[in-house]
């Protein structure tokens, strides 16, 4: 076990630094699953509006966000 | 060196440092220019590997495989046990999403986003990339190259021939598992060239 993850077992839900880390690390985690299902939706033909309505974003946002990406082969 | 590049050239060199920073390797060798050509495909270099049979994919693996590399984890230790303090088991979460969308998922997605980042003209991190003395021989070769065949710039198709011709590194080594010989490098560029 490193250093930092005995410090962050040690730590209680309360301590405001492990809450903090958790939220910038979900944050990254929601940036990742976004681009994973935008890009799965893509590769099975959906429009950026039916995407759109599931994210609850308007069209323009998740195309502006997400248009220009390449999408994976056979995925 | 590089004032007798293609802009192509130039973009093919630093597509190369790209696939080695993202590969997290220290040095711009053989494979890397290798990646940088497939990685722009309206090169001449990119069109004459595409005829050859040589493909992105199947040489990045390759190179992965080889060298070992890849993307680091978008989430480190750390995170994982400051989630797992709010109540989020991340192992059981890329578990999930790896049982969906494949190994590595995760990771897969934010190697493409980091790309799409500097394409879009973000400035790439300014830490330099060296070449190895065999990436250097490469362009040296290019060089050599272009001369021979009296061109008066250097282009990828140049910088495609000094890979085949280096011989030792692991791109002519990888070219010469897939019968990509000079002679058939020669011929598929200059049928290129001259339009065919």
């Amino acid at each position: 076990m490193t250093e930092a993850t005995k410090i962050a077992s040690q730590a209680s839900s309360s301590d405001p630094r492990v809450g903090l880390r958790a939220v910038a690390a979900l944050r990254r985690l929601v940036e990742q699953l976004e681009t994973l299902q935008v890009t799965n939706a893509r590769n099975l033909g959906w429009s950026w509006q039916e995407i759109a309505q599931e994210l609850n974003v308007s069209k323009q946002a998740v195309h502006k966000k997400h248009a220009d990406r390449r999408f994976l082969p056979g995925r | 060196m590089f004032e007798r590049f293609t802009e192509r050239a130039r973009g093919a060199v630093v597509l190369a440092q790209e696939e080695a920073r993202d590969l997290h390797h220290h040095h711009i060798d053989t494979e890397h220019l290798l990646l940088g050509l497939l990685r722009d495909r309206t090169s001449v270099g990119y069109e004459a590997l595409d005829r050859l049979g040589v493909h992105l994919d199947d040489i990045r693996s390759e190179v992965v495989r080889v060298v070992g590399g890849g993307p680091s984890p978008i989430l480190d230790e750390e995170d994982a046990e400051a989630l797992r303090v709010i109540g989020i088991d991340i192992d059981e979460v890329r578990r999930r999403i790896e049982e969906t969308f494949g190994e590595g998922a995760l990771e897969r997605i934010s190697f493409l986003r980091r790309r799409r980042r500097r394409r879009k003209g973000c400035a790439p991190s300014a830490s330099h990339v060296p070449f190895t003395p065999r990436a250097k021989k490469v362009l040296e070769l290019a060089l050599r190259e272009a001369e021979a065949l009296r061109h008066d710039y250097i282009g990828t198709e140049h910088i495609l021939l000094g890979l085949v011709r280096e011989r030792e590194g692991l791109a002519a080594g990888m070219l010469a598992e897939r019968d990509v010989s000079d002679t058939r490098v020669r011929t598929v560029v200059s049928e290129l060239l001259s339009g065919n």
